[in-house]
């Protein structure tokens, strides 16, 4: 018997697939599945492959360094949690070749080097991907220092007390992160030569790391270690804690894929919803002839049990499929950014898309369903004895469960899905009593239409169809809403991303930098460049300090223990003054130096003596937000700095935010005009240089020396192509959640075609000819369209000027045009797939369309 | 084959009670065909969905191939149906994403056996439509709908087939057709036929005439010429 049911289900489902509601309720449920799966293949993946980056860009999953080697029990404590290690030294030395001198970075590996990724290293044969460093008594050089002192494959140079052969250009290291902090050219070594060397010796600025790869459980275990060690003033980096920044870019988009997953889902379950009603309805007829036949209630549930099943898995299957394809198209678009191999798609999105449609169907549909067991067979003889329809009730708190599981399983939060279900509920519950106020202004407003013109008279009685049917009429207006809502909020928050990208790399953005720019050769230089650059950033003055006392404590006892080993507390910071805040810097707390009111900056003039410095009153600085939070300082703590030998105390006065991303020279700590000058200072600019001028740079280099000019073009072009990338990628999402949106429209207009056919068959008994029932609905569909467009706009308005405070991180702002557009293309929309699927009725005799009432 | 016992049919609405049927006897034995006749809202369908198990009387017994309805719940009742009983319904209530051939083997597949297909397409070649049997109920007329209905109701082979108002729904020519197919399939496969109409011409086809009335069945000799005044 269950076989035989089975095959009956089968046979249904593949008969019922002829049915245009079926069809839509198939095409709905492939469309949840397929955004759900695609979204979250490619977010799994991305992620997956963004660690291992993570890892290799960091040189292993942990790395700690310190100035002094390392003591035997830290490195038995990290072994025994699991992890390999690889011993680095980081130096700055001179390196001689002939007579000619060059300071470089030197960078000593071990034979574990590298624990992930490959370096890319010219030896002689073309550059190749080597997973180590060069061996002991050899060495390989930045190209940068081979045209420095005019190095060549196999020369000779001079490192400390010992020498070394030169057998490879390194052009790119495996864990070399794009940054501007070293800019001496790279020699890397083996570390058993260092102590030939003579290098390192007591005093000198060694930086030992080890370098560690293990499992997450490893990192786990090693974390009081950890925090131990971040306390005597060690930094500790992990995959964790450290992430690279991709940029704001990634982020944002990947959060767009998020809610646009979500948004799909959604729409889809609306259009799963609205076909479900009609599917029922239908199914009810069956249903009520195989009672007559003989079947059994037992029979019919498991008939239409394993049909409803049947119809999620062959959906979701598809689904599945085309998430598949989709997320390696989205893949395609974004290759030339992701220069990691992607581990391969994982089981979890597909499981995920399979549970999805099970759920948004038996979620919307199993409350209806159970309807179909209880029909009586008598209906067959008396059409109007439906069975009880089920319990509002038990249909909303049924697909608010399987909604909020859905939510919970794809956010990860409890807290937040409950919140979001609770929200929605809300605004359900608003949104339908505002439907309801709406549609009623409407309606009186076409009623009060005077005059006999054509269009009148369809719209009255357009309105007057839609008054007949209110229940169904808001439902509809409730689904368009939100399907119009869903729509509008993906295309204005593209379109807003698309343009803070934008904003954020102007056309003119900086592709040189040039640092060490003496105080003499300042106008010189400046006057140089002026004739060939397009835009140049301020010339910002710099001066190197180091904190050394917090609130008149040592840095390391003022600070909370995990902000010990910043790099702020360890390093040399990059210190400048400026009278005006810098471009793209925003004041987040306290004020700007008021320069003019002189009397709360200390001027100790040009001439001043040195000694005068450390007698002064606190100087006010400002400080950059982030740095402020890493190291929990706020207005009116102070800071004492040591610059050129000298004490200066300052007190925070202003906090800032700034861009990082602006390719603009950027500093943590600003002073006002009057203290820094007497030290020693160079300058730093960025300005960009057209492709047509790059000459300059040569005379630049000849006429500057000292100068040193950074090119960020491939990293802007970088950055430029991820913006490209990402926004294709968000396109394509978005044409998808538009289709979602579609096919809500589709199943909508399909669940309410018979009713329609049947009006309009009895008005054209009536004598109403095509040209007038065309018109009568389409005067129905523009009022539809108009009211949902009309509440979609506002509650797009209202969840993107939520979703840009706290979720994208954009400002955010009114969209006339959404108000004027929607309830427009709503209406434009609605009549065209309405008029679309009434096209067969209008060539139909009366009483076909009259007896169509109970056909697909 | 078929045994009703003062059966009464009452419904309530609101604070009323309406008598549909009250008392109703009638015995209908093997190979029999009975035709009830009354006029439009008299209770012929509730009291066909009475004889055929769809409903359940407010009182009285009624028994069909020797089993006690009324002791059966609705399953059971269904189970009963399965196979031994055919329907011909006024709107045909062919499922419309059906081919006529797949109309046809629904009952079917219910209760599955050999040689669904082949006996499904002889029933259509019997009613004259062996050369549509892929056709969507919407592309054939209203006489070829019911056919295939009637094709239906006979497929399984069936001892008992009701047919409620088989003409109601076609034009008195196409409605003689579909009449002279239905009566000579019944008599072939001697099956016991219960009709319900209005249509007196209808009736006098039939062994025996019953008259549904205010409630009551009484039994009647048709006249040759009365046609007139039965219309709905």
């Amino acid at each position: 018997m269950t076989a035989n049911n089975l095959r009956l289900a089968g046979r249904s489902l593949r008969r019922d697939l002829r049915a245009a509601d079926v069809r839509a309720l198939f095409a709905a449920l492939v469309l949840a599945v397929a955004a759900s799966t695609m979204i979250a293949f490619f977010i799994d993946r991305i992620e997956r492959g963004l660690e291992r980056q993570a890892s290799q860009l960091l040189g292993g999953d942990l790395v700690i360094e310190q100035r002094d080697p390392f003591a035997p029990d830290v490195r038995d404590a990290l072994e025994g949690a699991g992890f390999t290690l690889s011993d680095q030294v980081d130096l700055v030395s001179m390196i001689r070749k002939g007579e000619r001198f060059q300071p470089a970075s030197l960078k000593a590996v071990d034979d574990v080097y590298p624990h992930y990724g490959v370096s890319q290293v010219e030896r002689g044969d073309g550059v190749e991907s080597l997973a180590s460093g060069p061996p002991a008594g050899e060495a390989w050089a930045d190209p940068r220092l081979a045209n420095l002192i005019d190095l060549a494959l196999g020369d000779e140079i001079k490192v400390g007390d010992t020498t070394l052969t030169v057998t490879g250009f390194i052009e790119r290291e495996a864990d070399q992160s794009a940054g501007f902090g070293n800019f001496n050219p790279r020699l890397m070594v083996h570390v058993d030569d260092l102590e030939a060397t003579g290098l390192i010796q007591e005093g000198s600025r060694v930086e030992f790391e080890i370098l560690a790869a293990g499992p997450p459980q490893a990192l786990d275990a090693v974390q009081p270690l950890l925090n131990e060690l971040r306390r005597d003033g060690v930094e500790v980096r992990d995959i964790r804690a450290d992430r690279p920044q991709l940029g704001n870019a990634l982020e944002r988009a990947e959060s767009y894929l998020g809610i646009a997953g979500l948004a799909a889902v959604l729409l889809a379950g609306v259009a799963v919803a609205m076909s479900t009603r009609r599917y029922v309805e239908r199914h009810l007829d069956t249903a009520a002839l195989l009672r007559c036949f003989g079947a059994s209630q037992q029979q019919l549930g498991i008939i239409f049990g394993l049909q409803l099943i049947g119809l999620a898995l062959v959906a979701s299957l598809l689904g599945a499929l085309l998430g598949l394809v989709g997320q390696a198209i989205l893949l395609a678009l974004l290759a030339n950014f992701l220069p990691m191999t992607l581990p391969p798609p994982g089981i979890m999105p597909l499981l995920l898309g399979v549970f999805t449609a099970i759920a948004v169907l038996v979620g919307f549909a199993g409350p209806t369903l159970l309807r179909i067991q209880r029909v009586s067979a008598l209906k067959v003889l008396r059409r109007e004895l439906d069975p009880l329809p089920p319990s509002a009730w038990l249909v909303v708190v049924f697909a608010a469960l399987v909604f909020g599981g859905l939510l919970w399983l794809y956010s990860g939060s409890a807290v937040l899905s409950l919140a979001l279900l609770a929200g929605g509920g809300v605004m359900l519950v608003l949104l339908w009593a505002l439907s309801a106020l709406l549609l009623n202004a409407l309606l009186r407003l076409v009623q009060g239409l005077k005059g006999h013109g054509e269009w009148q008279q369809a719209l009255r009685l357009g309105g007057r169809q839609l008054a007949r049917r209110r229940q169904a009429g808001l439902g509809q207006l409730l689904a368009f809403s939100v399907t119009f809502f869903a729509m509008a909020m993906m295309v204005l928050v593209r379109g807003d991303l698309l343009t803070t990208w934008q904003a954020q790399l102007p056309e003119n953005t900086p592709n040189y930098f040039a640092l060490n720019i003496q105080p003499p050769e300042r106008d010189p230089f400046e006057e140089t460049i002026a004739p060939h650059v397009a835009a140049q950033s301020t010339l910002y003055p710099m001066v190197r300090g180091r904190i050394t006392r917090i609130n008149d404590k040592p840095p390391q006892q003022a600070v909370d223990p995990e902000a010990r080993g910043d790099n702020a507390l360890r390093r040399e910071l990059n210190l400048t003054w400026q009278a005006e805040l810098p471009e793209g810097n925003e004041v987040v707390a306290g004020e700007w130096f008021d320069v003019d009111a002189g009397e709360e900056v200390p001027s100790i003039g040009w001439m001043a003596e040195l000694d005068a410095v450390e007698q002064m009153p606190p100087v006010p600085v400002s400080m950059e937000d982030g740095l402020a939070n890493r190291l929990g300082l706020g207005l009116g703590d102070t800071l004492t700095f040591s610059v050129g030998g000298r004490d200066i105390k300052t007190r925070l006065t202003s906090l800032r935010s700034l861009n990082w991303d602006s390719f603009n020279p950027n500093f943590y700590v600003i002073f006002p005009p009057g203290v820094l000058e007497t030290f020693g200072h160079s300058f730093i600019t960025a300005f960009y240089l057209p492709e047509d001028e790059q000459n300059l740079t040569r005379e630049l280099v000849e006429r500057f020396p000292g100068v040193t000019l950074l090119n960020v073009d491939a990293i802007l072009g970088q950055v430029r192509d991820v913006l490209t990338q990402v926004t294709r990628a968000i396109e394509l999402i978005l044409a998808l959640v538009l289709l979602a949106g579609v096919s809500v429209l589709y199943a909508a207009l399909t669940a309410s075609r018979p009713v329609r056919a049947h009006e309009s068959g009895l008005l054209r008994v009536f004598g109403a000819g095509n040209r007038m029932i065309s018109r009568i609905q389409g005067a129905e569909y523009a009022l539809l369209g108009v009211a949902s467009g009309l509440m979609g706009a506002a509650l797009a308005e209202l969840a993107t000027g939520v979703l840009y405070i706290y979720w994208l991180d954009l400002p955010p702002r009114l969209h006339g045009m959404l108000w004027l557009v929607l309830p427009l293309g709503g209406a434009l929309l609605i009549g065209v797939i309405g008029h679309w699927l009434s096209r067969g009725l209008r060539r139909q005799a009366p009483a076909a369309s009259l007896g169509l009432l109970g056909e697909a | 084959m078929l045994q009703a016992t003062s059966l009464c049919k009452t419904v309530t609405s609101g604070e009323r009670t309406l008598s549909i049927l009250q008392n109703l006897s009638i015995s209908v034995v093997a190979g029999e065909s009975v035709a009830i006749l009354g006029k439009s809202g008299a209770g012929k369908s509730t009291l066909l969905g009475l004889l055929a198990g769809l409903d359940i009387p407010s009182e009285g017994e009624l028994m069909m191939f020797g089993h006690a309805l009324g002791r059966l719940d609705e399953d059971g009742r269904a189970g009963l149906r399965a196979g031994r009983v055919g329907f011909v319904f006024q709107n045909f209530q062919l499922l419309p994403t059906l081919s006529a051939i797949e109309n046809v083997l629904l009952p079917l597949e219910l209760s599955p056996r050999s040689g669904e297909l082949k006996t499904a397409q002889y029933w259509l070649e019997r009613v004259g439509l062996g050369e549509r049997t892929s056709h969507l109920p919407k592309q054939l007329s209203g006489g070829e709908q019911q056919r295939v209905a009637i094709a239906r109701a006979f497929v399984t082979d069936p001892e008992l087939v009701f047919a409620d108002e088989p003409t109601g729904n076609l034009d008195p020519e196409t409605g003689a057709q579909v009449i002279d197919l239905l009566f000579s399939l019944n008599q072939e496969a001697g099956t016991t036929l219960i009709l319900v109409t209005h249509d007196q011409a209808l009736a006098r086809r039939c062994s025996r005439c019953l008259r549904l009335e205010n409630g009551y069945l009484s039994e009647f000799q048709p006249e040759a010429d009365v046609s007139s005044g039965e219309s709905a």
